[in-house]
């Protein structure tokens, strides 16, 4: 059975989430805050390395929507609206026409942006 | 397999991807070690090279004598140290400002006479103002997200969590506490005792000034503790936060942290009453902006 969600647990509380609602997730020191459509947050206390693994461990199928940029960021590529290379700018546009403005590394958009050209053929 | 932390800011990886993974780039990693291999033969070099015996300065003929031996042992001593210690600190009502300069940097540090600080969200302050001896803008806002930056406890209900910035203060049953640290019990403490706590960049720490990377020019405000006193010190022009926290560690701060300057929203009051506003306050864009307010004594 395809497993949709992702569940992410700690000893006190459990955040389970659609993968189809995850926007992007960016790290806040030794926590993570995810952003899902609609615009709520929520902080979860792990590393955004340990989140990555989660994914990866937990939605096999759904995982490779997801993309690390860099140290701090995991996408949606289901979301991506924009990249501008030079002014450092991914833009993510959700269900709803809400707008979430990122910033990365040149290099890390260049390849983003060839990475989704490529999926497009 | 992912490997989980091996990546770096310039490449991306498609999680449980098989066929991408971090994207080619410049051999960093073997430049890195060759560096790593040739400095470590550089410093062992160094060791082992005889060394010529240590030398005092020499004496030259404009210059007084220094005994070097007894430096550590002097007393500090500092410009504001008269004043601090002239303040009336039973009696004394508002804020007690004192114009200096020092490095050709002009100062103005204002201490709040018989306040006890809190913590507030929003623009309440700015409306209140007349209840208020002292505020500023306390913790930063994202850029992104329009979230308090870095942890932050409000009369005890912490509100954001989060190491982005080094230096903090806490405000626990009355005492009022600056400091820098990674982990601080003092969040804790916070939130059980029903205080405040706000992270900022850390300017000076134990009297030694902490380097930070915003580089550029603007007008700094910092939270210092300097000979017990809480103050707040602010440039009355444009400066780069070296040369802010130069200036502080200079004029006698034992510890600070930054406050939000440039255009950032600020008011003090003095014994009479006369009220200064500092900043842009038309602009009232963030509803989790967070100031730290002095009020007067007979609102606490």
């Amino acid at each position: 059975m395809l497993n949709t969600h992702l569940v992410i647990s700690t000893s006190n509380d459990l955040l389970r989430v659609a993968a189809s609602h995850i926007l992007y997730i960016s790290s806040d020191g030794n926590y993570c805050n995810f952003f899902q459509t609609g615009g709520e947050m929520r902080l979860v206390t792990y590393q955004l390395g340990q989140v990555e693994r989660m994914i990866a461990e937990q939605l096999p199928e759904l995982s490779t929507q997801f993309v690390r940029i860099g140290k701090s960021l995991i996408i949606n590529l289901n979301y991506v609206y924009y990249i501008h290379v030079p002014k450092q700018q991914l833009i993510l546009v959700d269900g709803q026409q809400n707008r979430y403005t990122l910033s990365a590394s040149k290099e890390a958009l260049k390849a983003l942006k060839e990475l989704i050209e490529k999926n497009s053929l | 397999m992912i490997r989980e932390e091996n990546i770096s800011d310039s490449e991306i990886r498609v999680i449980g991807g098989s066929n991408l993974q971090p994207t080619p780039t410049f051999p960093w990693r073997v430049v890195a070690v060759s560096l790593a291999v040739i400095a470590a033969v550089v410093a062992v070099v160094c060791l082992l090279w005889p060394k010529a015996p240590e030398q005092l300065p020499e004496q030259g003929i404009f210059e007084p004598e220094t005994n070097y031996a007894s430096l550590d042992n002097a007393p500090k001593t500092h410009p504001l140290q008269g004043w601090l210690a002239s303040l009336d600190s039973i009696t004394a009502v508002g804020t007690i400002t004192k114009d200096t300069t020092v490095n050709d940097i002009p100062l103005r540090i204002y201490v709040p006479m018989n306040s006890t600080p809190r913590l507030e969200i929003g623009y309440g302050a700015l409306d209140n103002r007349e209840r208020n001896i002292l505020f500023f803008q306390a913790a930063d806002v994202r850029a992104d997200n329009k979230k308090i930056v870095g942890a932050f406890v409000l009369r005890g209900q912490p509100l954001s969590w989060g190491l982005s910035k080094r230096g903090y203060c806490a405000i626990i049953d009355g005492k009022v506490t600056v400091g820098v640290a990674d982990n601080s019990p003092l969040f804790e403490q916070a939130t059980e005792h029903g205080g405040y706590f706000f992270r900022q960049y850390p300017l000076v720490d134990n009297g030694r000034l902490v380097e930070n990377e915003l580089k550029n020019k603007s007008i700094r405000r910092g939270l210092c503790e300097i000979d017990g006193h809480i103050a707040v010190v602010a440039t009355q022009s444009t400066e780069s936060l070296h040369d802010f926290a130069q200036a502080l560690v200079d004029i006698g701060v034992s510890n600070a942290i930054y406050l939000v300057g440039s255009t950032a929203q600020g008011w003090s009051m003095d014994a009479e009453g006369n009220g200064t506003k500092m900043g842009l306050w038309d602009e009232r864009p963030y509803k989790n902006i967070s100031f730290i307010v002095w009020p007067l004594t007979s609102d606490i």
